[in-house]
């Protein structure tokens, strides 16, 4: 057997499951997409680009999902430093601590969100108990309420991610920039960060994906009057069964992600040199 | 741990985990306080305190078949999409195929489209080609939306190994069985781990595939607890969550004492 | 009669109704207390007149609706039931087997516009879920009217319903109606509601929310069902529910015949039951749903709560399916473009 056979037998299994059970239902369902009621047609991308409301929901998608995955990285990074560097008992209630909102459904959560952001709820009421808010302030139904939900479910996705990594990243590298008087800073920025990239980049494309994607956080946080796309596109597909519409909007959602998603990977690349 | 970490840095630190878990965790207490709540609508701090929506659940049969069904699937897509989504990332990672890159983020993509869509169009060509839809549809369909978690966390990990690890154990007169299990599968253990853990909650807590990909009998626990969502919004649906919350703690603990998580999560 | 005869007459129901048994039916229901009432009038009372065997997949109408147009190479319901109009697409796209009138024997109860369009396609109606104003009976008397929802004090503490929730499409046209709108001119409702939600009022799209609103989140009023007014009292919130003094629509919940089932007899069989007066008046007692059948005499509390009867079901207002569905999409953009923030 040679190397490229190999490779091809590895690869292979995986590739045919993606090719038969993904693209195939997933094309028959895009077509529509073209169809009109006389034959092809691109009516429906007309109707969607030509409509300052769809057209906002799709800027709010890439925005928020972008938002999303900043934050994500922000508190995730230096949660995964902490996770890599501190004892193994101490790191197995903080894989706990960060595995545990996955483990309740999606649902219910979203519910746990409710009662603290909306009018009555703890944040809102605190914030109005000292003044600093009017008296139907709420947070839910605003595009904070849904980056807010969507960075707790999907935080543990870039904790991990980088986590994986960083444990493989050997101790003694940063220890030898502290000695050769890095401070503590400049040594995580110079010698942990470059070496974590490919797990930033792992989880910055799970959570980007991931945010744009998922609708029922959103569509619950954010309701019916802050819609992002993949909400917009169940609603079509559920509620006013235009499936067509639905179809074109979802095309428009994975082009518009491969449009942000290319580059990213373009560059992390050059950045792992 | 990197001596002479500065002390204000260290505080810091522990001030930051605090927050987290406070941002994580707060939302789990309410779900737990409302599974406690002795009133039959949702409410938050519970009134009065009962055990009722336990024994509830746990008396149901339909909870139960369908957190039986959720389990069966769950293992069945970690294995496949463990398997499948590692092999694949291996051979990717050594980039020697032709459109390695284009084939990484062709792994990527089922996670880009809204699940509705694949649902949708799943149920379409499989009610054209075979009929009626079966358990092994849902495992088919759940291992393709949990792979690309595996490939993700697996290729991150391999991006940092050694790639003449392999070449000195051919050197050394290892076979190719040998090197992939002996260099290449210890390599990518905390990404697979990791994938695998994915995968396992991803199909666990999926709802939309398995609402429309479904006959009668077949219902996972999401789908049960949407079902009762509309007409029966008690909190059962939050003692669903907190026995799941409990069973993986206890589980995470169990794996401890037997082999020790540092060991799983981090290889 | 001759002890023969009754022998043979037993003995012929016996086989008719071993006809059946064993035979399978599935169908959907919509879970929860629906589905145990849906059990209790309908479904067991069925199988054991039958022997037949129904399976239930709990799947509410917009999701039933997408798993018929999808399987439709391999249907696996073999009635499907429809609380938001989805039967006029579903006949419309040849999902639904044409009913011949004369193969239910309780038709003729039903009033006209539980049965529009039987050899279309689209199948009978029978329960009608009212809409009105569902209100906080601790802080309210109770509104009358659907113009009262414009009363700016209440605006804080008012939950609307999305249009993409087929509540909330009637209660917006029927608030509309009473605003001097019609089919023709949704502005005058966009225009109610737009003025609403500057005054703090809340939009939700699922039946959940609502109950969150009412027992976390201080709502007054909402525009809603007489079925949910039913949960939440089940509940134990103090909830009242008013037919408004302008008009109450009726949300007509159907069961629809399969295309392209073996069944179909059968299937039949289990519509004639559910359009029968006993399930009817079952169903009403179980959860305030007003019967379809003419002849469903409701009595006690149930008769004052519920509108039975040829007079009081031809006072309920029902818009035209048919113009909401041609013109479902255009109206879903005006609303999505009236309530974006």
């Amino acid at each position: 057997m040679t190397d490229r056979q190999e490779n091809l037998l590895l690869v292979l299994p995986g590739l045919l499951l993606l090719a038969v059970a993904f693209f195939v239902p997933i094309a028959q369902m895009l077509v529509l997409a073209f169809q009109g009621p006389e034959g092809p047609t691109l009516d429906h991308f007309r109707r969607f680009l030509g409509d300052e409301f769809y057209l906002g929901v799709l800027w709010r998608t890439v925005k928020l999902s972008t938002l999303i995955t900043f934050w994500c990285l922000i508190i995730g990074f230096p949660l995964a430093y902490i996770m890599a560097r501190v004892g193994p008992r101490a790191r197995l209630w903080l894989v706990v601590m960060v595995i545990l909102p996955l483990m309740t459904s999606v649902v219910i959560r979203t519910f746990g969100w409710m009662v603290v952001l909306s009018r009555s709820g703890l944040i809102p009421s605190t914030l109005r108990d000292f003044g600093l808010v009017g008296r139907s302030f709420s947070l839910m139904h605003t595009e904070a309420a849904i980056v807010i939900g969507m960075v707790q479910v999907l935080l543990p996705f870039m904790a991990l991610s980088i986590l994986g990594v960083m444990l493989r990243i050997d101790p003694r590298l940063e220890e030898a920039a502290r000695t050769m008087g890095c401070g503590f800073l400049q040594a995580v920025r110079t010698v942990v960060f470059p070496l974590a990239v490919p797990g930033i980049v792992a989880g910055s494309l799970l959570v980007f994906t991931l945010s744009a994607s998922s609708f029922i956080t959103p569509n619950l946080l954010g309701g019916p009057r802050v819609q992002v796309l993949a909400a917009s596109i169940y609603r079509q597909v559920t509620q006013t069964l235009d499936w067509n519409f639905a179809a074109a909007q979802a095309v428009i959602l994975f082009a518009g992600v491969l449009l942000v998603l290319i580059p990213y990977i373009r560059l992390a690349r050059r950045a792992d040199g | 741990m990197v001596r002479a970490v500065p002390t204000p840095l260290r505080i810091l630190a522990w001030v930051f985990v605090g927050l987290c878990a406070v941002f994580l965790l707060g939302p789990l207490v309410v779900v737990v306080g409302v599974s406690l709540s002795e009133s039959r609508f949702v409410a938050f701090p519970p009134n009065g305190l009962s055990l009722q929506w336990y024994q509830r659940v746990l008396a149901s049969d339909a909870y139960l078949a369908a957190g039986w069904l959720s389990l069966r699937v769950a293992v069945l897509v970690t294995i496949s999409a463990t398997l499948l989504g590692g092999a694949a990332a291996v051979a990717i990672h050594r980039r020697k195929l032709p459109g390695s890159e284009a084939m990484g983020a062709f792994f990527l993509s089922p996670l880009v489209l809204p699940t509705i869509i694949y649902a949708i169009g799943m149920l379409m060509l499989w009610s054209m080609l075979f009929g009626p839809v079966s358990v092994p549809v849902l495992w088919l369909a759940h291992t393709v939306i949990a792979s690309p978690y595996v490939v993700r966390t697996t290729l991150a990990v391999l991006a940092d190994s050694d790639p003449f690890l392999e070449e000195a154990a051919a050197t050394m007169g290892a076979g190719r069985m040998q090197r992939l299990l002996l260099v290449v599968l210890p390599q990518c253990t905390p990404g697979l781990a990791a994938g695998a853990f994915f995968a396992f909650n991803v199909s666990f807590d999926e709802a939309v595939l398995s609402l429309f990909l479904r006959r009668p009998g077949m219902t996972t626990l999401p789908v049960q607890i949407y079902s009762e969502l509309e007409f029966s919004p008690d909190p059962s649906v939050a003692a669903v969550s907190t026995i799941m919350i409990l069973i993986t703690i206890a589980l995470i603990l169990i794996i401890d004492r037997i082999v020790g998580v540092q060991k799983v999560a981090s290889s | 009669m001759t002890p023969i005869k009754t022998l043979s007459l037993s003995a012929a129901a016996t086989l008719m109704a071993s006809a059946a048994f064993g035979q399978t039916l599935t169908i959907n229901s919509f879970g929860g207390a629906y589905e145990e009432a849906h059990r209790k009038c309908i479904i067991t009372p069925f199988e054991e007149a039958t022997g037949a065997n129904v399976q239930v997949v709990t799947a509410y109408s917009a999701d039933g609706f997408a798993q018929l147009r999808a399987q439709r190479d391999a249907p696996q319901f073999d009635v499907i039931h429809f609380s938001g109009g989805q039967e006029i697409v579903a006949a419309a796209e040849g999902l639904l087997s044409p009913i011949d009138p004369a193969s239910l024997s309780n038709v003729d109860g039903l009033v006209e516009a539980a049965r529009p369009n039987l050899e279309g396609g689209e199948g009978p109606s029978y329960s009608i879920v009212a809409l009105g104003l569902l209100y906080n009976a601790e802080v309210l008397d109770g509104p009358a009217n659907w113009t009262d929802l414009t009363n700016p004090e209440w605006f804080e503490n008012l939950v609307l319903t999305d249009m993409s929730n087929t509540y909330g499409m009637q209660g917006f046209l029927m608030l509309n109606q009473a605003l001097g709108g019609s089919l023709d001119d949704i502005q005058p409702g966009l225009d109610a509601v737009a003025e609403m939600l500057d005054g703090g009022a809340i939009v939700v799209s699922t039946s959940p929310e609502i109950m969150q609103e009412f027992a976390q989140n201080d709502a007054w009023v909402a525009p809603y069902s007489s079925d949910y007014a039913f949960v939440l009292q089940d509940a134990g919130l103090p909830i009242g529910f008013n037919q408004a003094a302008e008009g109450t629509p009726g949300v007509y919940i159907t069961a629809n015949l399969v295309a392209g089932r073996p069944n179909q007899e059968l299937a039949l069989q289990l519509i004639d039951r559910s359009i029968s007066p006993e399930a009817q008046v079952c169903f009403a007692e179980e959860m305030g749903y007003a019967p379809t059948n003419v002849n469903a005499e409701l009595t006690g509390e149930t008769a004052e709560n519920t509108p039975f009867g040829a007079e009081a079901l031809a006072g309920l207002v029902r818009f035209d399916p048919q113009v909401i569905e041609e013109r479902r999409s255009e109206w879903v953009d005006a609303w999505n473009r009236t309530i974006a923030r």
